[in-house]
């Protein structure tokens, strides 16, 4: 008697499993959500001014005492350090004692004219300044006019400053290979 | 004339690895039985970031990054997948809403965009829109363009935008209508010879059984 209720509760142990297995078979169909964050950055234009001496060192901050008459060594180029190239133009803004001079009355530059066209007081460079190149050199050497620089400027301060402003290069057409027609020129 | 060939080879040789590394595409990926998406490549800014091409970009670009979407569930099941945008995150939406973003599947040639709107919405795809239906080995193609406007401003240099999308899978049986799935390599049926395997053992245990208690009905009798 003991052995039918086995074999009963057997059987009914093996149809209830059969019954799960082909009911996972047919039913355990899932769905799940999966979340991905996009990221979009955009890009910048970057560049550094370098003012060298013919000794291959950098220019002194505190700038140079001079006399009439000298030429002083001053190597300005600049180099782009983005990962965008870029146009570029440079203009030289005079002064003594935080007045404003005009560019002929104190300095004479010797100016790259062959990388460097002038056009509306900026000298633009006459290409593409790919990333991580430098330029030619604006200007190389800096001279003291004797004729203009008299006794009135005995101990005074005269200031030589390099104003750059670029461009990005790409989507923006120029005309005729002139670098100044580009668009997006900052503001002066 | 060795030196060129030289050279040719490097060249040829480091070509595809040049343009390998430019173009890297999206890949959202889904391996079955509920596990989660894989999404690829990701980038420094997010883990799960589908849009490797749209890195440091400038006015006047247009950008069109690739994704593509993976089914790689076993073929007993085919998959519905499901794509809705989250929209930006709140200090994104000023850069974003500067930028335009399309999305059309790969071999839809009619322009029909899924999404068409400022980088920062969640436009037409508010809500879940179907992307298909996939069997195993099933993929599908999407074209994912930004356009920068040649206007945008320099206070949007060096921005960093975050847009949320979301993937869901539905599982479904294959029906015997549908396409014979492709061939995966495994078809051994493992369901089955684990059946057979519990009948089996079902069996012997009932014999075992019964021989047991006729072994003792007949001891009783001869008692």
């Amino acid at each position: 008697m003991l052995g039918k209720v086995k074999i009963k509760i057997a059987v009914v142990a093996i149809i209830s499993a059969l019954v799960t297995l082909m009911g996972q078979a047919t039913l355990a169909y899932y769905s799940t959500v999966g979340k991905a964050t996009n990221v979009v950055t955009s890009g910048s234009i970057q560049f550094i001014i370098h003012e060298m001496t013919d000794q291959g060192t950098e220019f002194p901050e505190e700038g140079v005492y001079i006399v009439p008459g000298d030429v002083v060594s001053k190597k300005v180029s600049i180099e782009n350090i983005c990962e965008h190239p870029f146009y570029l133009r440079v203009k030289m803004v005079y002064g003594i004692e935080s007045t404003e001079l005009s560019s002929d009355e104190c300095f004479k530059l010797n100016i790259n004219e062959q990388d460097w066209v002038l056009h509306d007081g900026w000298y633009y460079y006459n290409g593409i300044v790919e990333p991580g190149i430098t330029t030619p050199d604006v200007f190389s050497h800096v001279e003291i006019v004797g004729s203009k620089v008299d006794n009135s400027y005995l101990g005074k301060t005269l200031t030589l400053t390099v104003k750059a402003q670029a461009v990005q290069s790409e989507n923006n057409p120029i005309s005729d290979g002139n670098t100044y027609t580009a668009s997006g020129w900052p503001a002066e | 004339m060795k030196r060129f060939i030289a050279l040719l080879i490097a060249f040829v040789l480091l070509v595809p690895s040049c343009i390998t590394a430019f173009a890297a595409d999206g890949k959202v990926s889904y391996s079955g039985n509920a596990g989660s998406f894989v999404f690829e490549p990701g980038t420094e800014h997010s883990l799960t970031d589908l849009f490797p091409d749209f890195k440091g970009v400038m006015p006047g670009d247009s950008l069109t990054q690739k994704i593509t979407v993976n089914n790689y569930a076993d073929n007993k099941v085919k998959v519905k997948i499901f794509i809705r945008s989250l929209g930006a995150h709140e200090e994104s939406v000023d850069f974003l809403s500067q930028l335009r973003l399309r999305v059309q599947k790969s071999d839809d040639n009619d322009m029909a965009y899924m999404f068409d709107a400022s980088a920062n919405e969640t436009a037409q795809l508010t809500d879940w829109v179907c992307l298909g239906t996939l069997y195993s080995g099933g993929k599908v193609n999407l074209d994912v363009t930004l356009d920068v406007p040649v206007e945008l401003d320099n206070e949007y240099q060096n921005k960093i935008g975050y847009l949320d999308w979301e993937f869901m899978i539905e599982e479904y049986p294959v029906e015997p209508s549908d396409p014979k799935p492709p061939q995966t390599g495994d078809s051994s049926h493992i369901e089955t010879w684990f059946v057979i395997m519990i009948c089996s053992l079902s069996m012997i245990i009932l014999l075992l059984w019964r021989k047991k208690d006729k072994e003792n009905k007949n001891n009783a009798e001869k008692h």
